[in-house]
C-alpha cells in the first residue's frame, strides 16, 4: 500500500500531515514506513545504519513506530553555500550541483525508486511526502520526489493546501491543472490545512473543487503550532529521568491534532480508501 | 468671502509662479503642484465633480472642495493665468472667469482611470507593488492616488482631517507624492477585535462592530458596496490614476460574490488588473493558473498582466517557467521582481504572530507583546537605531533588557488583566528606576495608578482597576467617545520638534511632569508624563518614535545609550521611508515592463 502527500507550496504542512497519517495507520497494526525521495535540508538525522536523512523523515519514522533508515530519504540535498548543493545519494556524497557538474537525473531517480521498492517489500504501507510544489513549470522534467515517483510507481496522491495565507482553492486547482495528463488521474483527494474557524463556511468552495477536478475533499486540519523535538533528543529519552520526553511530547501533539481534526470532520477513512485502492 | 476675493486679486496681480518651493508649507498637496492660486479663483465653482454643498456648523449652506486638486495641476494653473492675461481679467469678480473655468475644465478635466493589483495570497507583495506603481506614475508627472477598498489591519494612522485609515495607504500616498492621505483612499477599515469580530470603520470613522456573517450578509451588500462606489467615483474626479490594492486572494470562491475588496471593486472602478504572485514559497505557477481559472470567465479578462515577485537568486532561471505560464494563461508575465530588502512598516499582524525578536543591535528593548497589541508599527523606527527588539510574554524574559516599552492595545483593561495574570505587572514595576520604561497609548493608560471603567466601555469587564502605578495618573472611560487627532509639537526638555497622532478612548488626569507641548487649535496643550529620576515615560502619541527627537531622548536613558547614539547620525523615519520607496520603485522600473503598464492603464486590451 502506498500514498503520497503533496503540497501546493513548501511549508503547506506535508511533513506534519504525513507524520499524522503514519501515526494513525501504524497504530492500526500496519507496518508503516515514511518515504521522501529527495529532500533539501540543512538539518539532517543520522540513522543507525549510518545514513543521513532529512529530519522530517526521522520524525515520521518515530510516528510510525519504526527505526529511521537510509531508504526513507535516499536523496538528500545539502546547500553548501554560494548556490552549490551537495548531493547525498543513499548515504554517500556523490556530486554537487550549482557549479559545473551535474549528476544525471535518471541515475538519481533509479536509486531513489529502488529505495522505495525496498521499503515496499519490507513494510505493508509506505507513506510518502512530496517536495515543494509538484507544479513548478521550470522544474517538472527534473522532478524526482513528486511527479517522478507518482509516474514510475503509480502512487496515488493527496494535495495539501495551506489556507493561512489565502488562495488555497486557487493553489489546489492550479496544481491540478498544471499536472501532466498522465499523472493527473493519480490526484485523488485534497486537504485544507491550517484552518481557523468553522469549516462549514468552506462547503461551497470545496464542492466546487471536487466538481472541477474529481478530487475528494478529505477535510480541514485546524491551525496548530507543532513543536518538533530536537535532533539529539528524538530517538531516546534524551537523558531525562522524569516527565515526558520531547519525543513523547511530539507524539502527544500529533495525537491532539488528530483529535481536533476528527472533531471537525476530518475524513481520514477517505485516505484509507485511497491507500488500499 | 471678501478675504478670499482680496487674496485672489493679489494672486492675479502677481501672475504665474508655478511650484513655490520657498513656501514653508510646500508642497501642501502634492509634489510638483502649481501654487499660483493658493486660493481658487473659481470658488465656488459649484461643479459636482470637484466639491459639494454642505451645511456649515453655523447652519449656512457652503461649498466644500477640500480635496479638489484641479487648480493645482501644473497645466491648469498655467493655462488659467495665461487666459486671465489674454482676456485682461484683473478683477476676481469678472464674470468672464466662469468661462475660463469652463475652458479649463474642457481642456484638462478627464475622469481618472483605475488599475488594480491583486495578489494570489496575502503577503504576495500587493502593497509594495502599489507603492512602486504610484511612484513610477508620480515620476512621470501624473496625479495618482492609492486605494484599498477594504483593509483589515490594526495598524492605522490618522489623517490631517482626523480620519483613521490603514497605515499602508499612508505610505502608498507618500509614494504617490501626496502630502495628505485621506479617508477616500481606504474607505473601509476592519480592525479585528477577536477571531471573528471586527470594528468596521467607514471613511475613517467607526461604523460599528460586525461578525463575519453580518459583515458579508448585511454590511457588504448595502453600505459596503455603496461606500466603495462613492469613493472610487470621488477619486476618479480628482486623480489621473487610481492604483487599487486587492485584499488576500481574489479567488476565494466561498465568498466570491460578496467580495468587495478584489474583483468586486475592480468592476465598480472598471479597472484592469495585475496579478502578483510571491514565488518564495514555491507553487507560484499553480497559484497563478488557479487564481485566474477559478474566476468566472467574464472576470478573467480583467487580468492583463502577471508579476512574479520576491525571486531570490538568479532571475533568469525562472524565465522558461514564466514563458510557459504566459502560454497557458495567454496573459503576459510583465515583471520578474527580485527579492528587495525594504524597510517599510509591517502591514500584517500575521507577520508578527510568531515573532520573538527583531534586529540584533546592542540595546535590548523589550516590548510587552500584549494579546490585543495595536499600532505596533510604532516600534518600527527603533530598528534604525542600534537596538534588538525582544517581544515579551513572560516575566523572566524581561531579564537583561535595556529598556521596556508597553505598546498600544485594542483593549487596555483586558490586556492589563492579562499582564496581571502573567505576573508582568509586578515584573515591569520591579524594573522602575533601573531601566527606562515607556508606555504608548494603551500602555501609557496602564501605567496609571487607577483605571476606571464603570460602564465597561473599554473592556469586557467593568469597574475600577489598579494600574501599574508607575504614574500618579487616573484614567477614565466616562463615555463612549474616541479621540482621533494628528499632533505636532515639541519635546519639552529639549525643544525639538515631534509629530504623532492619537487614537483612543478614555482620558487621563495627569499629575506628572508633561513630556510634550502640542500645538492645538485652541492654544498649546501639555501631553504625556515624565519622571526623569525613575526613567518613566508615557504618552498618548502614536508614531512618536519616528522623529529622532524623542526616540533618541528615550534611548539615551538606556545604559550606554548616549554613547551608542552619539556614534551615528539621527535619521528621520520619514526620510528612511522615502529612501525605501525610491529603492522599491527603481527595482520595479528595472524589472517590470513599464510600457506594458502604461498600455494597461490606457485601457488597451
Amino acid at each position: 500500500m502506498k500514498i503520497i502527500f503533496l503540497g501546493t507550496s513548501s511549508g503547506a504542512g506535508k511533513t506534519t500531515i504525513t507524520a499524522l497519517y503514519c501515526r494513525y495507520i501504524s497504530r492500526k497494526g500496519i507496518r508503516t514506513a515514511p518515504f521522501k525521495a529527495s529532500n533539501l535540508s540543512l538539518n539532517s538525522f543520522v540513522t543507525k545504519d549510518g545514513h543521513e536523512i532529512g529530519m522530517g523523515q526521522a520524525f515520521q519514522a518515530l510516528a510510525s513506530g519504526t527505526e529511521p533508515s537510509g531508504d526513507m530519504n535516499p536523496i538528500l540535498l545539502k546547500p553548501s553555500g554560494n548556490g552549490v548543493m551537495q548531493i547525498i545519494v543513499n548515504g554517500e556524497a556523490r556530486d554537487s550541483i550549482g557549479g559545473c557538474t551535474h549528476t544525471d537525473i535518471s541515475v538519481m531517480m533509479k536509486e531513489a525508486y529502488t529505495a522505495f521498492d525496498r521499503l515496499s517489500e519490507e513494510y505493508e504501507a509506505v507513506i510518502c511526502e512530496g517536495s515543494g510544489s509538484p507544479a513548478e513549470l521550470n522544474l517538472m522534467d527534473r522532478d524526482i520526489a513528486n511527479i517522478g515517483l507518482m509516474r514510475e510507481r503509480k502512487v496515488p496522491a493527496i494535495l495539501v493546501g495551506d489556507i493561512e495565507r489565502g488562495g488555497a482553492f486557487a493553489a489546489l486547482y492550479g496544481t491540478w491543472l498544471l499536472m501532466p495528463e498522465d499523472v493527473r488521474p493519480l490526484l485523488k483527494g485534497f486537504i485544507i490545512n491550517r484552518f481557523r474557524g468553522d469549516p462549514s463556511i468552506l462547503a461551497g468552495a470545496t464542492d466546487k473543487i471536487t466538481e472541477l477536478t474529481g478530487m475528494k475533499f478529505i477535510g480541514t486540519v485546524p491551525y496548530m503550532e507543532l513543536k518538533f523535538p530536537e535532533e539529539d533528543t528524538m530517538s531516546d529519552t534524551g537523558g531525562r529521568l522524569e516527565g515526558p520526553t520531547p519525543a513523547d511530547a511530539f507524539l502527544n501533539n500529533l495525537d491532539s491534532l488528530m483529535e481536533t481534526a476528527e472533531r471537525v470532520g476530518f475524513g481520514i477513512e477517505i485516505i484509507d480508501e485511497i491507500l488500499s485502492s | 468671502m471678501d478675504n478670499i476675493t482680496k487674496k485672489v486679486k493679489e494672486e492675479i496681480e502677481r501672475g504665474w509662479i508655478g511650484s513655490d518651493t520657498n513656501c514653508p508649507y510646500h508642497p501642501c498637496h502634492f509634489g510638483g503642484q502649481d501654487c499660483t492660486f493658493c486660493f481658487c479663483p473659481f470658488y465656488p465653482c459649484c461643479d459636482e465633480n470637484f466639491g459639494r454643498n454642505i451645511i456649515s456648523r453655523r447652519g449656512a449652506d457652503i461649498w466644500e472642495c477640500t480635496f479638489c486638486l484641479f487648480i493645482h495641476r501644473p497645466e491648469v494653473g498655467k493655462f488659467v493665468m495665461s487666459e486671465f492675461g489674454r482676456l485682461g481679467i484683473i478683477d476676481p469678480k469678472d464674470p468672464r472667469i466662469g468661462s475660463v473655468f469652463g475652458a479649463a475644465k474642457k481642456k484638462f478635466f478627464r475622469r481618472g482611470r483605475a488599475i488594480m493589483v491583486l495578489g494570489a495570497t496575502s503577503d504576495a507583495g500587493k502593497s509594495i507593488t502599489v507603492a512602486a506603481i504610484c511612484r513610477i506614475l508620480h515620476n512621470r508627472g501624473y496625479l495618482v492616488a492609492p486605494f484599498k477598498s477594504q483593509n483589515m489591519s490594526l495598524n492605522s494612522k490618522v489623517t490631517r482631517m482626523g480620519h483613521e485609515i490603514a497605515m499602508i495607504q499612508t505610505i502608498q500616498s507618500k509614494a504617490a507624492g501626496l502630502k495628505n492621505p485621506d479617508q477616500h483612499m481606504n474607505p473601509i477599515l476592519l480592525k479585528p477585535k477577536g477571531d471573528t469580530i471586527s470594528q468596521v470603520m467607514v471613511e475613517g470613522e467607526s461604523y460599528g462592530d460586525f461578525n463575519v456573517e453580518d459583515y458579508y450578509g448585511k454590511f457588504v451588500p448595502g453600505p459596503g458596496i455603496e461606500t466603495v462606489r462613492k469613493n472610487i467615483d470621488f477619486l476618479k474626479n480628482r486623480y489621473d490614476f487610481i492604483v487599487m490594492e486587492g485584499a488576500g486572494s481574489p479567488a476565494e470562491i466561498n465568498i466570491y460574490d460578496r467580495d468587495i475588496a478584489n474583483i468586486g471593486a475592480a468592476k465598480i472602478a472598471d479597472a484592469p488588473c495585475i496579478l502578483v504572485v510571491n514565488v518564495e514559497w514555491g507553487g507560484a505557477f499553480a497559484y497563478a493558473v488557479g487564481t485566474v481559472r477559478l474566476m468566472p470567465e467574464e472576470d478573467r479578462g480583467r487580468i492583463k498582466g502577471v508579476i512574479l515577485n520576491n525571486i531570490r537568486g538568479d532571475i533568469s532561471k525562472i524565465s522558461p517557467g514564466a514563458k510557459e505560464l504566459e502560454k497557458i494563461l495567454r496573459i503576459p508575465v510583465m515583471g520578474l521582481i527580485p527579492h528587495i530588502n525594504v524597510e517599510l512598516p509591517m502591514e500584517d499582524s500575521e507577520a508578527m504572530r510568531g515573532m520573538k525578536s527583531r534586529g540584533n543591535g546592542s540595546m535590548v528593548v523589550s516590548v510587552i507583546k500584549l494579546p490585543r497589541i495595536a499600532n505596533f508599527t510604532d516600534l518600527d523606527p527603533l530598528y534604525m537605531e542600534d537596538t534588538a527588539i525582544r517581544f515579551v510574554t513572560e516575566p523572566e524574559e524581561l531579564e537583561g533588557s535595556g529598556a521596556i516599552i508597553i505598546p498600544g492595545t485594542k483593549n487596555t483593561t483586558d490586556d492589563l488583566i492579562w499582564m496581571k495574570e502573567k505576573g508582568l505587572d509586578k515584573a515591569v514595576a520591579g524594573k522602575k528606576g533601573k531601566i527606562p520604561i515607556l508606555g504608548i497609548c494603551g500602555g501609557y493608560q496602564m501605567m496609571s495608578r487607577v483605571l476606571e471603567d464603570p460602564n465597561g466601555i473599554e473592556g469586557s469587564v467593568s469597574g475600577s482597576f489598579e494600574g501599574l502605578g508607575l504614574f500618579d495618573n487616573i484614567t477614565r472611560w466616562d463615555e463612549y467617545r474616541k479621540k482621533v487627532i494628528q499632533a505636532e509639537g515639541m519635546l519639552l526638555r529639549t525643544g525639538e520638534p515631534v509629530t504623532g497622532y492619537e487614537i483612543h478612548m478614555g482620558t487621563s488626569e495627569v499629575n506628572e511632569e508633561p513630556l510634550f507641548c502640542i500645538k492645538g487649535i485652541s492654544g498649546d496643550e501639555k501631553e504625556g508624563s515624565f519622571r526623569e529620576k525613575e526613567m518613566l515615560f508615557g504618552t498618548y502619541l502614536h508614531g512618536i518614535l519616528e522623529k529622532p527627537a524623542f526616540r533618541r531622548f528615550f534611548l539615551s536613558y538606556v545604559r550606554g545609550g548616549k554613547a551608542v547614539l552619539s556614534a551615528s547620525e539621527p535619521i528621520d523615519y520619514d526620510d528612511l521611508i522615502e529612501e525605501n520607496i525610491r529603492k522599491l520603485s527603481s527595482a520595479f522600473e528595472e524589472n517590470m515592463d513599464t510600457e506594458r503598464l502604461m498600455k494597461i492603464l490606457e485601457g488597451e486590451p
